[in-house]
């Protein structure tokens, strides 16, 4: 019977590879824009205005004390009342871009927030504005604290994107949902099911080493 | 060039600047001295507004720096700071560290400002570490970059706050060697420090400050060999004996 399942399982592997590529696009999607919208975020956060701090700090606070799943059935599920109706892929992106954003917010703020003041002051006594301080001296210092988390918050993102399944995003983790039905054996799919997870985030894992090395800056002892 | 006129300052109830009248003349170089918390490092902080004032007047070089109104960066480009802890630029060479602020605050061209920059760092004793970064350069070497860094932007006034403080005592004469040299150079310098030979050899006057006042102000010679006050008298005694 074992066997006669594995094959079958086996002949569902352009299913899981379909699956796979549902699950990179939709983390991928999120990872970039999640990046962009988290650093504005975390510079803002860090930053020297009162209001924009509280804001930003207010959402950072929601998203963290709700459940993901939660999240994606607002978007999905809720917003139409109001008017929004969305496809389960873009709410998937938004939900997943929301909530990774909302992380590197922290991580850039702090890593912002470790760089010692006395960067900034001389900074500031040489004449430099506020950005060009943030650009040129605290952010490339800031790099170094970042990125290690940074890395850390991605791979949590492809593990954290297996949540959209439940609105219908037809991702790796649904692939098993589906297979399993017809293929009884749970432990086999979705032993099938976390080792393609792990294929993605493996290399991830191994690519904080690289960017670290790459984007953060010659020799900080410090 | 430095004009302070009944400037006061607080931390909160801390009175930590109490009526200060003072006038810096350009070329002057005026050595600020006093016991820990005497407020020397937070009069010249106050300078180029790294720590702002709450009462009075302070005028640099022409320009009001109290008034909240006044943009700063035209004053600070005009004034050099060199800090305790150096406050290099780890992630840039030594070279980097005096070139970014002419490039990005006077708008000179990078080859101009590499000119000027290896210029000073020759000038400093530094012309073979120009492409070090400061993690390679031992404290006094690190704090020469800092003077010429602060020198690149071709200030009108030196501030100094307490640049030998944070090195060992064997790397303390190259850095006053190169202060002495700019104060014979005629340029206008305000040092907090306690080194009180650097301070007879070069210094117009010594500022003796205590809880936030100007308790003595007389040419280091006056100061030091025959002290008016009392807690000049103490804070002398403390210093020159050990």
């Amino acid at each position: 019977m074992w066997s006669f399942y594995f094959h079958e399982l086996m002949r569902s592997m352009p299913f899981f590879l379909k699956g796979v590529w549902m699950t990179i696009a939709v983390a991928g999607l999120s990872l970039v824009f999640g990046t962009i919208i988290g650093f504005i975020a975390g510079i803002l956060r860090a930053g020297r205005n009162k209001p924009a701090r509280f804001i930003v700090g207010a959402w950072v606070d929601l998203i963290r004390g709700t459940p993901f799943l939660v999240q994606v059935f607002i978007i999905f599920f809720i917003l139409p009342g109001i008017g929004i109706e969305l496809e389960a892929f873009p709410a998937a992106v938004i939900a997943l871009t929301n909530l990774t954003a909302s992380f590197i917010c922290e991580i850039v703020a702090g890593g912002i927030i470790a760089v010692p003041t006395g960067q900034r002051e001389a900074a500031t006594s040489a004449g430099l504005s506020y950005y060009q301080q943030l650009r040129f001296i605290v952010l490339p210092q800031a790099m170094r604290t970042i990125m290690p988390p940074l890395v850390g918050q991605y791979v949590l993102l492809v593990k954290d994107s297996s949540v959209v399944s439940a609105i219908g995003v037809v991702d790796i983790t649904r692939v098993g949902w589906l297979t399993v039905q017809r293929v009884p054996e749970g432990l086999m799919v979705f032993g099938l099911v976390g080792l393609l997870y792990f294929a993605i985030c493996y290399p991830l894992i191994n690519l904080s080493g690289f960017l670290e090395r790459r984007m953060t800056v010659a020799s900080t002892r410090l | 060039m430095i004009s302070f006129k009944n400037v006061n300052k607080w931390y909160g109830d801390l009175h930590v600047l109490n009526k200060i009248d003072l006038e810096v003349a350009q070329g002057e170089v005026v050595v600020v001295c006093g016991p820990s918390g005497s407020g020397k490092s937070t009069l010249i902080r106050c300078i180029n507004r790294l720590e702002p004032i709450q009462e009075g007047e302070l005028i640099v070089d022409g320009m009001m720096v109290h008034d909240k109104k006044t943009n700063m960066t035209k004053v600070r480009a005009e004034i050099g700071f060199v800090f305790q802890s150096f406050n290099l630029y780890p992630h840039m060479t030594a070279l980097e560290n005096t070139t970014i602020a002419p490039i990005k605050v006077r708008n000179v061209s990078k080859a101009e400002a590499e000119k000027l920059g290896r210029e000073m760092l020759t000038r400093v004793g530094l012309e073979d570490r120009i492409e070090h970064y400061p993690t390679q350069l031992s404290g006094g070497q690190q704090q020469r970059v800092a003077i010429a860094r602060g020198l690149s932007m071709k200030p009108k006034i030196m501030l100094f706050d307490e640049p030998t403080s944070a090195l060992d005592p064997e790397m303390i004469h190259e850095v006053l060697d190169v202060m002495r040299d700019l104060a014979k150079e005629g340029m206008t310098m305000m040092a907090v420090t306690h080194e009180m030979g650097f301070a007879r050899e070069v210094a117009s006057r010594v500022v003796f400050m205590d809880e936030g006042k100007i308790i003595e102000m007389a040419p280091p010679n006056d100061f030091f060999t025959n002290p008016q006050t009392d807690r000049g008298k103490y804070f002398l005694k403390s210093i020159l004996t050990h």
